[in-house]
Parts: structure tokens; C-alpha cells; sequence
């Protein structure tokens, strides 16, 4: 498979290199309007050479229509799209070293997939395109289906020739809208493993549009969350996860229990936060405000749990006073809610590793977690910001 | 085509012989009204028309015809009416390409470009068909007549002597009473043929096709030959077909655009049944124009590959 | 049966069915039987005095309608006679209608018809295979009185005893006469070089050919095959010099008009009612043609009584005149001059109405022809005008 990517030298060298020789791809001030409402705000955002950048987020957040405009499909109201040095903002569609992997393929349905891979490359004036596109089938592994029609194949099949019909054109940057959406899990999570093989083979950058957290964090090097037409945070999947700067974030990618608390201000590399009569600290670099009210955060599975009076090994305060409302047996774990004292439902995650029978409902429970895990957050922020109703 | 009408579309595998009556004649039942209607407007009219190609010739209207395999009649007809056969299928021919121009061109406006005119525009094209088509055709003898603005014009910018030099006017400088009034009569009456099985199928051309097109390095015209042209294919055959088997057999247009010189068959075949009263030759003549149209039509749908069509 | 199966069996035994099936309804199935009737055995029994109706087609546009005060004929003759007309219309084309009726009066049956008009020519076929009953010459006294002596004996019904023409017509030709000069003769209208390509002739094959047998010096009543084939030789010969535009049917007063025709042959009626003064219809030198279209009672008609009282009524003069001066057709009935000056004095010297006797003098009617013949006739005809 190492062929394809040899042939793939080209394309970069043919194009003007950004100011530390890198082909990065870089929006700056992207704006889009409609007559009802602005798609996308002033969004900033530098795609790294060769990365796997995902941008994440609900439907009618702006990802696509940044998309589209990276594309060329759409044009923007303001601000510049760069590859590199070279300016491509107002480029026509076919004339952009970039290539887009459909949401629903898109497939020319007269075509065979042959002659759909082969499309790209006959448009540029290719003339002997056999070679490439048996090199790009065995990469998607679709040798066997090289004549058969679109319609003829399953969505996954289907899915790969589009893939395969962008890559083959070596493009700068490969845009994929939601490639996913359309599979069923199962499909879906053995094709995430797939593309990613395929962008460390093939080394290109790969712009990701998904709504998908767990598809994003699978997959992508870098998560750019977005939330009605700006992104909230940008980072590695790890880091977005562990330390979310915005409510959105923190209940967009996974769980979180957010509890209002007073800020009582900074100590040292700590922030002091009083929380329902107790005093968390939480450390400075995942406190993201310093001063009066806030949401302490907790994600469920560094919550630890216990019958109340049984010790609990963590170094931080214990709250007692919980009591189980709802258990919800899920294999690996064990997911409680825990109405608090204050009223609260707060929801632990517990793994099951077998050294205590599940708590039943009504059982009085002690909580504690680890204040290093924890993060605190701006209390001006909807706290159900990012829960999504399904 | 015949032999549909035939078939159950049961299966009547001998192992199920156990199996009680009534259901296995359901099958029987259900094609019945289409068998009806199929014996009533298509067999029975079709062996009518048959028995008459095959007519003995010395008969008459009054005295009576009877049918005697007079094969001669095939040949007769052929020999004596090649001429205005072989003009039907060119000018039902030259009015179907330039149908399908015109008619592509509108239709791609309408699907693509109306935006919310669409429906007023589809409205537009269907409306000739509230007037009588032989009044729409004999207005026409208004608009293109001798001393009217349109041959004015044509004679100005020099049409009319490009149309002389292909042979599609005469020497007068007129378009009345020449071919080309005959294929200009058959293309505007024709055009919404084309017209709207061209926009049901542009209609259907999922937008982001073009978009992925345009993305794999197609500009817009590459996009369209390649990918939207394609895809409009069934409605181009169905619009062709739509268009030209009505044309080869009109004959309101060449009998009143037209001089002695434009017939078509489809005079002749009236001539023949109505007036001459001579039946064999017309039935002749009529299965020979359906003979060679099924056969035109057969070898066009092979070519354009689009065999579900059939 | 080795290596055959049951089914294969059927299916050859059953394709062999059909089409042994579909050769015999091809050859026996479709033939159109002997259209020939002996109206004598097809009379119906007269209900005229019973039922006081009578059922009449005719061409459209072919009568006076009640208007304010003025009375119509037709309801002046439900007064008198008390007898109530259903006028049908339905004739627009004498192969249309004859198509409309042939099975039932082609079989012996009822055309469900007490009256019908149509040209000399559908009329003498139609009394030529004995589809239409004898008028009593004793009920229809005005016929016989006041007929104009040019369409009293036509070869196909020399005594009228089976027709009496409702309105006559001539057959001349007509020419704009803001756009060309005189034009006097037919012969000049198929030669003269400023008429080239500026002239259309009538599709129907008896007016036009008729003028091609006068030219050819031939009498369009009884010419021979010879005097034929030298009148379409030349109508081939104007064809191919295109001095021709086209043949049309109806709608030459329209390109006359209009000027994409400068002259053409034409019916008289049709340039009388076009009410364009620059449309001038002329009788040519050679001659003129005359048609009539005629009434006639079908067999099996069950009103015939009422049928001859219509026609009677029709023949005397003051109702022929109030007809005339509605339809400006030529007026079968002799006297309907006299009684014009009181009907509507402006028309009396119409001579599109009333010709003078110089100009009847000169018309000329279309022979009958034998069905072979005619078809022979139609197909020359044809073959020239293109269809």
C-alpha cells in the first residue's frame, strides 16, 4: 500500500509553501451569512499539515457550512481561506487541491465504482488512470467490485468508494462531512478504525465533520468543538475531554455533574470553591474562572461511591448525606444517580471490577473524588448547555 | 408484445397441484382488466389494422374487402409512398433534435434556475394544450405568413437564404408552404412532449452529484456532459421517443404549414382510408410506418443503454 | 417425450393454438362485407302522423336562427306543420359522415335518421348502392315546380327522384385584387408568371378537375380516360413548374387574405361571406363548376312523410329567399328572386345568390363515377396534390 503514498508526493510540491514551508490550512475571520441567521461567526481555526482534525458538533452548529466553504461549495460573507501561502478563498470548487467525501457519497450512479474513482483524475486530464484506481480499490479493499454499479453495493461499500474516490486525487486537504452518519454502529466503528489506517498510510490532512463525540475522539489528532457558528475549545481529544473549558463542551463530549458553588479565590496553584457547605480546591489550570459564582465539575466516572460510613479512598472531602435513586447495570459498569442533600441528582459511574455487590436503590450513600480531577467553570453559562434531548 | 397478455404471473409449478383451486386462479383474475383492455384497444385493433394491409385490392368501401394474404400490398405501398416515408421520418426527425435542444434548454431552467417560478413555468408550457391543436397549428399561418413581421425579419438578417441554401425553404424567400413551416409546426406542437419528461428526470438529479462533480475537478460545462446530461438520460429518451413517434405520423401540420411538396405518411395514410377509400394500401402503409418506428425506436433505446425504458 | 418435458410440451402446442387462432381471425375476422341495399325491401313503417318529428343532420352554419323578431324558417315550418325538428349539425365532411353511417346503412339497418345533406357526389354513391328512399313526387309538388333548370337532371338522379338539393354553390376562381390584376380564365390562374407560387387549389378532386377537363376541352360531365390522364398530366406539369402553393381545404380565404395567396380557386359562398371587399370571386372563362348539397331520406327513415313536408316547404320561394339571404349560397328554387324583394331587396341582384342565366348557362357538374373508378380518380388526384 506504501505505492500509493509515493505516488502521492506530488500534489504538496506543486504548491506554494506557507512561511515555514508547511501547507496548513488556515481560516481567518470566516464569516457566513444567510438572510435569517449567521452560520458561522469570525472563526479562526489553523488545520496542522497532515493531521486528522475533527470539528465537532450538533446539527446547525456552522461545521458544515465551514465546510462547504473550505470545499468551495459555498462562499463566504467574510474573511479568508489559505492553504499555505496561496489564498483560495473565492477558488472555483474544481480548481482547489481539496477533495470532499460526501455525507451520502454521492456516487454517480451511471457510473461503474471504476470510472467513479477514476472521475477526479479523468477531469484533470489524466490519461492512463488504470493503474491508480486498482491501487486505490486494494486500499479500500473494493478490488472485486471494480464494475459494479453504486446501487449494487451496501452503505459501507459505498462509503469506501467515496473515500477512495477522493484520495485518489491526492488532495491537500480531504474533507469528510459526516462519512459515518449513514452506518449502522457496528459498520460505523470498524470504518473509523479503517479511516484512520488509511490518513497514517496516506498522510494527508483529513477535516472531519462529525457530530459524533465518540467518532471524533476515536479518530481525530485534533477536536475543534463548535456551537452555533464559533468553537468553544480546540485540543487534543484527551485534553478537551479532561479539561472542558465551556458547560457546552463539558456535556457535549461525554457527562459531566456540574454543581453550583462560591468561588473563594485563588491559593496558590489551587482555586478555592465552596460547594454545599464543603471546600473544594480545584487545580489553577482547570479553573477557568476565579471569582463569584461557579459550576464545579465532575466527570461521573471519577466520582467514587460507598454505603455511607464505609471509608473511601480519595484524598478529597467526602459528602455525605446521598441517597440511590436509580441503578442502571450496563456490563463494564454501573451507573448510579444519587440524589444529594441540596436536591441534586448527581450521576457515578463505577467499574465493575467485582470487589463490592451494586448498591440497591435507597441505599444512603457516601461520594468523593479526587480534586485534581475535577474542573471549574463560569456559573454565567447554561449548565444544560450541550446535554442533546436524545 | 403480444405475448404478455398471455402469461400468468403465477407460478404454475406442477408440485403445487395439491394446493385448492381459487387461489391459483387469483393470478388469472388479477390480470384480467389489463387483458381486457389490452385485447380492446391494442389486439384487436392491431389485427384489424393487419387483416386490411393484407386486403384483396380489387375490393372497395362498398363492394366490400376480403382478406387473401395479398402480401403485394406491402410492396406496392412501400414502392409508391418511399418518398413521403422516408420525409415523415426526417422531419419528425429535425423536429425532435431541435425539440430536444430547445426543450433541454427549458427544462434545465425550470428545475434548476426557476426557483419559485417553477410551478407558473411548468403551468406556461402545458398551456398551449387548452387550445385546440389544429387552431394553435393555423395560427401559425398567421405568424409566419408572407407578408408578416417574422419573414420580414428572416428575410433581413438573411435566414431565409441560409434556410435555401440547406434546403429547408424555397427560392420565394418565404417560410409558409415549405419545409421548414412543416418541422417548425411539428417542434412547437411536440415541445412539451420533450419538455416535461426532460424536467421530471432533471428534477430528480440530486444536486450534490453536481456538487461532487464540481469538487473532482469538473467545471460546470465538463459537470453537465458528464454527469447531469447522463443522469437526464431517461428523460431524453422518453422525450425523444414522446416526441418523435407522434411527429413521424402527424399529418395536421404538413397538410397546413405545408405545400405538395412537404406530405408526409401521415396524409397519405388519411387520403388513403378517407378519401380513396382504399383500404389495403392504407392498412399496408400504416404497418409499415409502425414496423419501421418500433424499429427505430428499439435500435435508439439499445444505443442511449437505456433498456429498463422498454 | 424423451428429453422434452410437459411444459415444453404445452407451450409449443399452446404458441401453435394461437397462432392458428390468429390466422383465422385475420382471415375471416375483419373482412367488411357488400355494402349494397335494395332500398325497396328497407322501407319503414311511416310514423309521421303519430309522431310529429323528423330528425335532420346537416352541414353547420347552414341555416337562419330566430333573432329578436325575426322568425326562422325552421320555426315557421314547426308552426305550420306542427311538426318538431331535431337539427343536428353533424355534418362536417361528406367521408366523415358517410364513415359515420356506413355500418348501419351498409348492413340494412336504421341510420336513426329521417334526413341527411350531402354533396352531389356522396349523394349519388350513396343512391347508387341503394342506401336512400324514393321522395314521392306527389308530396314534394314545389320540388319538382320551382328547381332551377341547372340542377334539375344531374346524371346520378336525373329526375330528382331521390334528392333535392338544399343549396347550391359555384365553383369558380377568386383572387385579391389589391395585390394582383384580373384574372379571367382558369387556365390563366395555372400559367400566369405572376401567379407563380401564389395560388392554391381546392383538395377536392371533382372541382378542380373538373377545370382541367375544360381546359383540356373535355366535358367534366362525360369525358373518357384519355381526356383523364391529359387533365392530371397537366395539373402535374402546373405542380412541378410550382406555379402551386398547396391544395387546401377550407382555409384558402384566410391566406387570401392575408396575401400569402394572390388568387386560387375557390367556392363562391365562401368569398361572398368573407365580407373583404378586395376579395372578388369571378366565373372563369372555360366554365363553372355547380354543386349542390343535397337532402336525402335514408332507409328505414321512420318520419319520411315529415321529411317531404321539410322539403316542400323549403321550395317555395319566400322560405328558399329567407334562407338564401341568411347563408348568401347559391338558391336552388326558382321564384325565391321575385320573392326576395320583399324578404331583403338589397340581395335581389346578388349574383352570388341568384346568378344571372348567362352564368348558370355555363355551369358544368362532375360526372357520376363507379366506385373503381372513383378510387382510381382519387388516387391520380392524390398522387399529385402529395398525399
Amino acid at each position: 500500500m506504501s505505492q500509493v503514498h509515493e505516488g502521492a508526493a506530488a500534489p504538496s510540491g506543486a504548491h506554494a509553501r506557507g512561511a515555514d514551508g508547511s501547507r496548513d490550512l488556515r481560516l481567518t475571520g470566516l464569516t457566513k451569512e444567510y438572510a435569517t441567521f449567521t452560520a458561522v461567526k469570525s472563526l479562526d481555526l489553523v488545520v496542522p499539515q497532515g493531521e486528522f482534525f475533527a470539528l465537532l458538533g450538533p446539527s446547525g452548529c456552522g461545521k458544515t457550512t465551514t465546510l462547504r466553504m473550505v470545499a468551495g461549495l459555498d462562499t463566504p460573507t467574510s474573511g479568508t481561506i489559505h492553504l499555505g501561502d496561496t489564498e483560495i478563498t473565492f477558488e472555483k470548487p474544481y480548481r482547489r487541491p481539496v477533495n470532499t467525501v460526501f455525507q451520502n457519497y454521492a456516487l454517480f450512479p451511471h457510473l461503474n465504482i471504476a470510472k467513479n474513482v477514476a472521475f477526479g483524475l479523468e477531469r484533470r486530464g489524466i490519461k492512463n488512470t488504470r493503474q491508480q484506481v486498482a491501487d486505490m480499490l486494494e486500499l479500500v479493499e473494493l478490488t472485486s467490485q471494480a464494475h459494479k454499479k453504486p446501487t449494487q453495493m451496501s452503505g459501507g461499500q459505498q462509503q469506501r468508494v467515496a473515500l477512495a474516490r477522493a484520495l485518489i486525487n491526492k488532495p491537500e486537504v480531504l474533507l469528510l462531512d459526516e462519512p459515518l452518519g449513514a452506518l449502522d454502529l457496528k459498520l460505523r466503528r470498524g470504518m473509523q478504525l479503517e479511516l484512520k489506517r488509511i490518513q497514517t498510510e496516506v498522510g494527508l490532512t483529513f477535516v472531519h465533520v462529525t457530530h459524533d463525540q465518540e467518532e471524533a475522539m476515536t479518530m481525530a489528532d485534533t477536536i475543534a468543538v463548535m456551537n452555533q457558528g464559533v468553537i468553544e475549545q480546540m485540543g487534543a481529544p484527551s485534553e478537551l475531554y479532561e479539561n472542558p473549558r465551556t458547560t457546552f463542551v463539558a456535556n457535549f463530549l461525554g457527562q459531566s455533574n456540574l454543581i453550583a458553588g462560591e468561588i473563594e479565590g485563588r491559593d496558590g496553584d489551587h482555586v478555592k470553591v465552596r460547594v454545599q457547605g464543603a471546600v473544594a480546591s480545584v487545580p489553577g489550570d482547570r479553573a477557568h474562572s476565579d471569582s463569584g459564582k461557579g459550576w464545579l465539575g465532575i466527570r461521573p466516572e471519577k466520582v467514587l461511591i460507598a454505603e455511607a460510613g464505609t471509608p473511601i479512598d480519595a484524598p478529597g472531602d467526602v459528602i455525605t448525606g446521598g441517597y440511590v435513586t436509580d441503578v442502571s447495570f450496563v456490563g463494564v459498569s454501573t451507573q448510579y444517580s444519587v440524589m444529594m442533600p441540596w436536591g441534586q441528582e448527581l450521576t457515578v459511574f463505577e467499574q465493575n471490577t467485582g470487589a463490592r455487590s451494586m448498591l440497591p436503590v435507597g441505599t444512603k450513600v457516601d461520594i468523593s473524588w479526587r480534586p485534581e480531577f475535577a474542573f471549574l467553570l463560569d456559573a454565567s453559562q447554561d449548565a444544560k448547555a450541550g446535554i442533546e434531548d436524545d | 408484445m403480444t405475448s404478455t397478455a398471455g402469461v400468468p404471473p403465477v407460478s404454475t409449478d406442477d408440485t403445487t397441484a395439491a394446493k385448492p383451486r381459487g387461489r391459483k386462479l387469483t393470478g388469472y383474475w388479477l390480470i384480467l382488466p389489463g387483458a381486457v383492455w389490452l385485447l380492446l384497444f391494442f389486439v384487436i385493433p392491431f389485427y384489424s389494422l393487419v387483416a386490411s394491409s393484407l386486403f384483396d385490392p380489387k375490393g372497395s368501401v362498398l363492394t366490400g374487402y376480403e382478406m387473401t394474404w395479398h402480401v403485394g400490398n406491402y410492396v406496392d405501398a412501400f414502392n409508391q409512398y418511399k418518398g413521403q416515408l422516408g420525409r415523415s421520418l426526417l422531419y419528425a426527425g429535425l423536429a425532435t433534435l431541435t425539440c430536444l435542444v430547445v426543450g433541454y434548454v427549458l427544462a434545465y431552467a425550470i428545475a434548476f434556475k426557476a426557483g419559485r417560478w417553477k410551478n407558473l413555468m411548468l403551468v406556461l408550457v402545458i398551456a398551449p394544450f387548452f387550445t385546440s391543436f389544429l387552431l394553435r397549428t393555423l395560427s401559425w399561418k398567421l405568424i409566419l405568413a408572407d407578408d408578416g413581421w417574422v419573414v420580414g425579419v428572416a428575410q433581413a438578417i438573411h435566414l431565409t437564404d441560409v434556410l435555401n441554401i440547406i434546403g429547408l425553404t424555397t427560392t420565394d424567400d418565404r417560410l409558409l408552404a415549405t419545409p421548414f413551416a412543416v418541422i417548425a409546426g411539428l417542434t412547437y406542437n411536440f415541445l412539451p412532449f420533450m419538455v416535461l419528461p426532460l424536467y421530471a428526470s432533471l428534477e430528480k438529479v440530486d444536486i450534490r452529484l453536481i456538487e461532487a462533480a464540481g469538487d473532482l475537478y469538473a467545471s460546470p460545462m465538463r459537470g453537465f456532459f458528464k454527469v447531469t446530461f447522463p443522469l437526464s438520460l431517461p428523460g431524453v429518451v422518453a422525450g425523444t421517443l414522446l416526441t418523435f413517434i407522434p411527429a413521424a405520423g402527424d399529418y395536421v401540420n404538413a397538410q397546413l404549414l405545408g405545400s405538395t411538396n412537404t406530405k408526409m405518411i401521415g396524409n397519405s395514410i388519411q387520403s388513403l382510408f378517407t378519401t380513396q377509400g382504399d383500404y389495403a394500401t392504407a392498412g399496408a402503409l400504416s404497418v409499415i410506418l409502425m414496423v419501421i418506428i418500433v424499429a427505430a425506436v428499439m435500435a435508439y433505446v439499445r444505443t442511449a443503454g437505456t433498456e429498463e425504458l422498454v | 417425450m424423451a428429453g422434452v418435458d410437459r411444459r415444453t410440451v404445452f407451450k409449443g402446442a399452446g404458441g401453435a393454438a394461437a397462432l392458428g387462432l390468429s390466422a383465422v381471425a385475420l382471415r375471416y375476422g375483419f373482412n367488411t362485407p357488400d355494402q349494397k341495399q335494395d332500398p325497396s325491401t328497407l322501407v319503414a313503417k311511416d310514423r309521421s302522423a303519430q309522431d310529429k318529428t323528423l330528425v335532420f343532420s346537416n352541414w353547420p352554419e347552414y341555416i337562419d336562427e330566430d333573432d329578436g323578431k325575426y322568425v326562422s324558417t325552421l320555426t315557421q315550418f314547426e308552426r305550420e306543420t306542427g311538426i318538431s325538428v331535431r337539427y343536428t349539425p353533424d355534418v362536417n365532411d361528406n367521408n366523415e359522415f358517410f364513415a359515420k353511417v356506413k355500418n348501419q346503412l351498409g348492413s340494412g339497418t336504421s341510420s336513426k335518421r329521417d334526413l341527411f345533406a350531402l354533396t352531389d357526389w356522396m349523394a349519388a354513391r350513396m343512391i347508387q348502392v341503394g342506401w336512400i328512399q324514393k321522395l314521392d313526387a306527389a308530396k314534394v309538388p314545389n320540388l319538382h315546380a320551382n328547381i332551377i333548370d341547372s340542377l334539375k337532371s344531374p346524371a346520378w338522379d336525373p329526375k330528382r327522384q331521390y334528392s333535392a338539393p338544399w343549396q347550391s354553390g359555384l365553383t369558380g376562381i377568386a383572387y385579391n385584387k389589391a395585390k394582383v390584376g384580373e384574372i379571367k380564365s382558369f387556365e390563366e390562374l395555372l400559367t400566369r408568371k405572376d401567379l407563380k407560387g401564389r395560388i392554391s387549389l381546392l383538395t377536392e378532386m371533382r372541382d378542380t378537375m373538373g377545370f382541367l377537363v375544360m381546359i383540356g376541352g373535355g366535358d367534366p360531365e362525360n369525358f373518357s380516360d384519355d381526356e383523364w390522364q391529359a387533365a392530371i398530366d397537366l395539373l402535374k406539369k402546373t405542380r412541378s413548374d410550382g406555379q402551386v402553393r398547396s391544395f387546401s381545404g377550407n382555409e384558402y380565404v384566410q391566406d387570401l387574405a392575408s396575401g400569402n395567396i394572390l388568387a386560387c380557386e375557390a367556392w363562391s359562398g365562401d368569398i361572398a361571406n368573407a365580407g373583404d371587399e378586395n376579395l372578388v370571386w369571378v366565373p372563369p372563362e372555360e366554365g363553372i363548376m355547380i354543386w349542390a348539397d343535397n337532402m336525402l331520406v335514408p332507409n328505414l327513415a321512420t318520419h319520411q312523410d315529415n321529411a317531404e313536408k321539410w322539403i316542400n316547404y323549403y321550395y317555395e320561394p319566400e322560405v328558399a329567399a329567407k334562407l338564401a339571404a341568411y347563408n348568401s349560397y347559391i338558391c336552388p328554387v326558382k321564384g325565391a328572386q321575385a320573392a326576395m324583394e320583399k324578404v331583403d331587396p338589397d340581395q335581389v341582384d346578388n349574383e352570388l345568390i341568384f346568378p344571372t342565366d348567362k352564368t348558370l348557362s355555363q355551369t358544368h357538374r362532375f360526372m357520376a363515377l363507379d366506385e373503381a373508378t372513383m378510387r382510381t380518380y382519387e388516387g391520380d388526384y392524390a398522387d399529385v396534390t402529395g398525399a
